[in-house]
């Protein structure tokens, strides 16, 4: 039971760098959160802040109401698991995860009742009696979990678990951590890099960049209503299309128009501040799933057409990616696999603009 | 064993020559120790009559040197004087080189890199440089411990008791200790080094504080570093014989290379070499017991690094 509340939080690292730059969230009681961003944005820094691991340089972190400023990491009952496993060689599995139990001068019959039953439920009862070396990647991580977990701590922070596994145990492991999380229902901080690792497992995801937070949202929220163009570009995969052009007004609709991409905006995005960028230069962004082949969908707007030429194909399975250009700009499309094209022909695609976004170029805010 | 790159003849001829070339040293290392082992049970008329030949009574000529050198020449107080002083220095050189050596490894700031180059440049100054000055020191010390213990051993009524570091044991380990601190640092150092920081902050989320982190987790990761400085400094300090020929006069606290070197000096023209080789192999013994029992930790310790995991 507890929430996790950063206020203000700057941190300095010598010479001047600033790794995390005026840090204020609240992780709610039980809730899955998830810092994402690219390696020096400063998630892990938060991170180790909140562990005690690294102190702050001005600013104030409460764990369940409690400032822990000054408090060491052992005792913020705070449980860590980190990318490299970080479990002791010398030690037999059980011996690593009673080892924060025998410390903590729990009876042994305590001890041996919780490293049961973690073990039995991330499946390592019968890799008690052996020493890391003899484990393999995916067996380390559980171990590390499961180090975590016997000590029912108030907090779990997870820094980059998953990125030393391959990545067909890191969809496996992804989903386990899921189901930990709704078992044991604790807060949970879980710092990736990966944009679909936070998507699929946050409740909400921050998403950081040079120190600061740029957006706290849900999965969807954040999909659908990226706040900058950073948040828009990095949340997705292919990331999302940008295009440079102006906003032109004719006969009352505002059109998006790069010269040789020319689509009218919906009346959603006609808002009044789209209205004040009228032939002013924008960005224009739309997700490769909102881009069509005509014969995939029934419902064509008004001037929604585009004719790039495709230049390369890549089938992912059920669908397909292409990468396409027009005279100015390249764009990517991802396209149901059954729609053949050729490459090097022009084809016309559909732009869904009822998802798409504007964003100023100059402050890379989004505008709707 | 192949090389990479060659075939059929090439590949056979260089790995001849390899393999001769270990035999010729595996000879080279192992002939010398195994004629001294049998020349120690030989009696001195048969060393004579043919220097290399091979023990007539066995069982005799063996009881009678080992038993002459052990009890007759004094070879018995030597070796113990040898454990004291070997064993009581490595102890103490743990005690402080341990800690210091994490404390340098872990520690980040300019001053921590300085003191390591400091304790880096006793490695560089030649022993026998610092001889007369330390014997000058080690007066001095003497004097003021003498000065300072004065009144307590008036209260004691052994007012004409003097605190002398040459020629005692205290002071002979004193020496050893803080000669062997550089190399020994430095190797502990750089073994603390090489264990991830993850760790120790993990040792910290368990509940560890420092000395905990220390205790259970860093020093039984350093083992093979402690085993590796362990030996190396077993086999230098069993086989000092420079400092303990300065710092050591009396008999009784002779170690054994001194007390091989007086026998062998005092025996002159009667040379009694059955005796003198079974010396040798009590000198060797131990040293050859230790780095058996802990070979298996040497190679890991060197190797420290180089592989991974």
């Amino acid at each position: 039971m507890a929430d996790v509340v950063f206020k203000h939080v700057n941190k300095l690292f010598q010479g001047g760098v600033v790794a995390v730059d005026d840090f204020n969230l609240e992780v709610h009681d039980k809730e899955f959160l998830i810092l994402v961003g690219p390696s020096g944005c400063g998630k892990s820094t938060s991170l180790r802040m909140v562990a005690g691991l690294e102190e702050m340089t001005s600013g104030e972190i409460s764990i369940g109401g409690k400032v822990v400023n000054d408090v060491p990491p052992k005792d913020r009952d705070i449980a860590m698991v980190f990318q490299n496993y970080a479990l002791y060689p010398h030690m037999t599995v059980y011996k690593n995860m009673a080892f924060g139990l025998k410390l903590r001068k729990y009876p042994k019959a305590e001890i041996d009742k919780r490293v049961q039953e973690a073990a039995n439920i991330l499946g390592i009862q019968d890799l008690l009696d052996r020493k890391p070396k003899a484990l393999s990647g995916g067996q380390r991580q559980r171990v590390a979990v499961g180090r975590a977990i016997v000590r029912k701590p108030k907090v779990f922070l997870f820094d980059e678990p998953l990125s030393n596994l391959d990545a067909k145990l890191r969809v496996q492991m992804r989903t386990e951590i899921s189901k930990l999380h709704n078992r044991l229902e604790t807060t949970m901080i879980y710092v990736t890099h990966d944009q679909l690792e936070a998507m699929t497992m946050g409740d909400r995801i921050v998403v950081m960049k040079d120190g600061k937070i740029l957006q706290v949202d849900d999965p969807i929220t954040l999909y659908d209503h990226p706040r900058n163009l950073f948040v828009a570009g990095f949340i997705g995969s292919p990331p999302m299309n940008f295009i440079r052009g102006r906003l032109t007004s004719e006969g009352g609709n505002l059109f998006f128009d790069e010269g040789s991409i020319k689509v009218q905006l919906d009346e959603r995005l006609m808002t009044p501040q789209a209205q004040n960028y009228a032939s002013q230069p924008v960005i224009f962004g739309i997700r490769p799933e909102d881009i069509h082949d005509p014969a995939e969908t029934r419902d064509i707007r008004p001037n929604t057409l585009v004719k790039a030429k495709v230049e390369v194909i890549e089938p992912v399975g059920s669908e397909s990616i292409w990468y396409l250009s027009s005279s100015h700009s390249t764009f990517i499309a991802k396209v149901n696999s059954h729609v053949k094209a050729e490459v090097n022909r022009d084809k016309e695609m559909v732009f869904n603009v009822s998802k798409a976004h504007l964003f100023d170029p100059a402050t890379e805010q989004a505008i709707v | 064993m192949s090389f990479a790159g060659q075939t059929g003849l090439a590949s056979r001829v260089g790995q001849g020559v390899v393999l001769s070339l270990l035999s010729v040293w595996l000879l080279a290392v192992t002939l010398p120790f195994v004629w001294v082992v049998l020349t120690s049970a030989r009696s001195t008329e048969e060393i004579f009559r043919s220097p290399f030949g091979l023990p007539e009574n066995f069982l005799d000529s063996l009881a009678t040197n080992y038993s002459k050198a052990w009890i007759k020449s004094g070879f018995s107080n030597f070796f113990l004087n040898s454990v004291v002083v070997v064993f009581t220095s490595l102890g103490l050189l743990g005690l402080v080189a341990c800690p210091a050596a994490y404390a340098l490894a872990r520690s980040r700031g300019r001053i921590y890199r300085y003191l390591l180059v400091y304790f880096l440049a006793g490695m560089m100054v030649p022993i026998q440089l610092l001889l007369v000055p330390l014997f000058f020191q080690y007066r001095d010390w003497s004097e003021t411990l003498t000065a300072f213990l004065k009144p307590l051993f008036v209260l004691m009524g052994n007012d004409h008791w003097v605190v002398s570091l040459a020629d005692s044991q205290p002071g002979l380990i004193l020496l050893y200790v803080s000669l062997s601190l550089p190399f020994t640092l430095f190797v502990l150092q750089s073994f603390f080094r090489s264990l991830p920081t993850e760790l120790y902050e993990a040792g910290l989320m368990d509940g560890c504080g420092e000395w905990r982190v220390f205790f259970s987790i860093m020093l039984p990761l350093a083992r093979p570093g402690l085993i590796t400085t362990g030996i190396f400094n077993f086999i230098g300090l069993w086989n000092e014989y420079f400092l303990a020929l300065v710092f050591i006069n009396s008999d009784q606290y002779k170690t054994l290379p001194l007390g091989l070197a007086a026998v062998s000096i005092q025996a002159n023209y009667r040379s009694d070499f059955g005796l003198l080789f079974a010396g040798l192999v009590i000198v060797m013994f131990p040293t050859l017991v230790v780095y058996v029992m802990l070979q298996r930790w040497l190679t890991q310790g060197i190797t420290v690094g180089a592989l991974k995991g």
